[in-house]
């Protein structure tokens, strides 16, 4: 780690965490609130036959509870693609995006090892998607105390949401993060970073909406982010654990290809 | 001591041909970017490492650096060996890349400020540096992204130097630099000579070599072809001899050290290598009216170094020329 690349990266990108997470919190917070001005309506449009009982599994079922609701929120797209923007955004440009504009250059020319610019981006990259999703979990306690209605969330479990959240984007992140360290360029990082977010995320919806494709579910990763059964107190460990272990892996192939990769002149 | 030794330093990029490849694509090959360049660099000198684009000269200072690991071969930088210890060269190190870029969105002061702090050195030259290259604090309030290509290459040589670096690795830095830039840049060069740092110094700009050069190394498509001190280099060139003549010129013809000699009309045009008495002497007889003889130029030594060889050609990954030009099928 390295605190004045740290000093750098922070500056450069707070403004724009501040918005990632205002953006976050804003959207957390309508969960409560639609869920509380609508959820009876839409159980009776549900119950009416107008949507496939699938649509209901969305989330992880019990769409019309005040968990269920904030679940939906933390994997509707919108949430999704708030928390990709330093998921994916940040962890693209940090090392492959610095190297095609030549500035990462001028950074290792200075006495910090590849292995130290890396476990500095990758913490500060850990610490803005910690700060995005905190953004998520306070909006949704803004929204379920402006709707009265905090004693039926599940307040004790919030940690746990926040950590299961930041683990699902970590692993995002640190697959991110790994494609940039091995590209010599933005696109092919980003592009491989966003097929294996958008594959996976297509599993894990195919899976939830479709009973007979349940069996691809777990090879999503968006699979492992559970808030519905966190809210309702009955957490899997082994959701964390899988995040964790791909955060793990990709970290450790990162560790060890950049150093030893050649850096040839920006083209 | 020296300051930086090269042994047998090669680098090559890309892959053996595969035995399958798609119709209409190359079959692979090998860039060699550089072969067996052994050179020293003694400290305390200014030192010219010269070639056209596609030489092999950035390959070599990012050998030196660690951005690149050596093919085969090795180097050592202010005695620490390159690929084991290139963190702690680069604490010792002043680095100007040539082409540079910079977080535009930050102030020049800012970008200066993080730059030595990443350094982990305080910027101790940074003030004289500025001032002899008239960059001022209005200047360096303005974001990076507002400079002038000149203005950009005045911050990459100050941040390259603002920390005094015990040897300073500066990729073509008078690039961008106008003329009157150019000469402020060349008196802190001697400065930093005159105060026992050594400078490396890649170029294609012949006359700067020429100038601030102690010593000079000359690369062709990625092989040492001369190293030489700047005088013995030029001592060593043909010179351009022009005189205009009564009558009968004289005969050159075996004269040791003349070559081209032609004659149209009254005029006589010819190169004299080396030693100038034989020539003196073969036309002592004659009657010149006039009699031009240009100094040796390192133009010359460079054009004669880069003469076409059809049989040795590669190139290497930097710089402006086709990649592609000096691919060795393997």
């Amino acid at each position: 780690m390295n605190l004045a690349l740290f000093a750098h990266t922070w500056r450069a990108n707070r403004t724009r965490l501040l918005i990632v997470a205002v953006g976050l919190a804003i959207w957390g917070t309508f969960m409560p609130i639609i869920y509380d001005s609508f959820g009876s309506s839409l159980k009776d449009i549900f119950a009416s036959g107008a949507f496939p009982p699938q649509f209901t599994q969305f989330g992880g079922g019990d769409i019309f509870s005040l968990s269920g609701s904030v679940a939906i929120g933390f994997i509707h797209p919108i949430t999704v693609g708030l928390n990709l923007i330093f998921a994916v955004g940040f962890a693209t440009a940090a090392i492959a995006g610095e190297r095609q504009r030549g500035t990462l250059e001028v950074l290792l020319s200075r006495p910090i090892s590849r292995r130290a610019v890396y476990a500095t981006l990758a913490l500060s990259g850990a610490l803005f998607i910690g700060i995005a999703v905190l953004g998520s979990i306070v909006g949704t306690l803004i929204g379920a105390s402006l709707t009265g209605r905090t004693a039926e969330l599940g307040v004790g479990q919030l940690p746990l949401l926040w950590l299961n959240g930041s683990l699902l984007y970590w692993a995002i992140g640190s697959v991110a993060l790994f494609a940039s360290a091995a590209s010599d360029r933005l696109s092919p990082a980003l592009g491989a970073s966003l097929a294996f977010v958008l594959v996976s995320y297509f599993l894990d919806v195919l899976g939830t909406l479709w009973p007979d494709a349940a069996w691809v579910e777990p090879y999503s990763v968006f699979h492992y982010l559970d808030p519905k059964a966190i809210l309702a107190g009955l957490p899997d460990l082994s959701d964390l654990l899988v995040l964790g272990l791909v955060t793990v892996v990709a970290v450790a192939a990162a560790l060890v290809v950049f150093p030893r990769r050649d850096l040839a002149a920006p083209s | 001591m020296t300051a930086i030794e090269t042994l047998g330093l090669t680098k090559r990029f890309g892959h053996r041909a595969r035995p399958i490849h798609p119709p209409g694509h190359p079959s692979g090959g090998v860039v060699h970017a550089l072969e067996d360049l052994t050179i020293t660099v003694r400290e305390g000198e200014i030192f010219g490492f010269l070639g056209p684009n596609g030489s092999g000269k950035s390959t070599t200072i990012r050998l030196l650096l660690g951005f690149l690991h050596p093919t085969a071969g090795g180097a050592s930088v202010l005695g620490l060996d390159t690929s084991r210890d290139s963190v702690a060269i680069r604490a010792r190190v002043g680095y100007l890349p040539g082409g540079i870029a910079f977080w535009d969105g930050l102030s020049g002061e800012r970008l200066l400020d993080e730059l030595a702090a990443l350094s982990g050195r305080p910027p101790v030259r940074r003030a004289e540096l500025l001032d002899r290259l008239e960059l001022s604090a209005a200047t360096l309030r303005r974001p990076v992204r507002d400079y002038s290509r000149g203005m950009r290459q005045k911050v990459g040589v100050i941040q390259a130097l603002q920390h005094d670096p015990e040897l300073a690795i500066l990729d073509e830095p008078t690039e961008g630099l106008d003329p009157l830039m150019q000469n402020a840049f060349y008196a802190i060069l001697d400065d930093l000579r005159r105060a026992g740092r050594t400078i490396f110094f890649s170029s294609h700009i012949l006359s700067e070599v020429e100038r601030v050069c102690d010593r000079v190394a000359i690369i062709r498509t990625g092989r040492l072809v001369a190293l030489e001190d700047i005088p013995t280099l030029l001592a060593r060139r043909k010179r351009n001899v022009e005189m205009q003549v009564d009558g009968t010129p004289p005969d050159l013809t075996g004269v040791a050290g003349v070559s081209d000699a032609r004659i149209d009309g009254d005029r006589l045009t010819c190169r004299v290598e080396g030693d100038v008495a034989p020539f003196l002497a073969a036309i002592a007889g004659a009657t010149i009216h006039d009699l031009t003889i240009e100094p040796a130029r390192l133009e010359e030594a460079f054009l004669e170094f880069y003469a076409p060889d059809p049989i040795d050609d590669a190139d290497d990954e930097d710089g402006d020329d086709d990649p592609t030009a000096g691919t060795v099928p393997a």
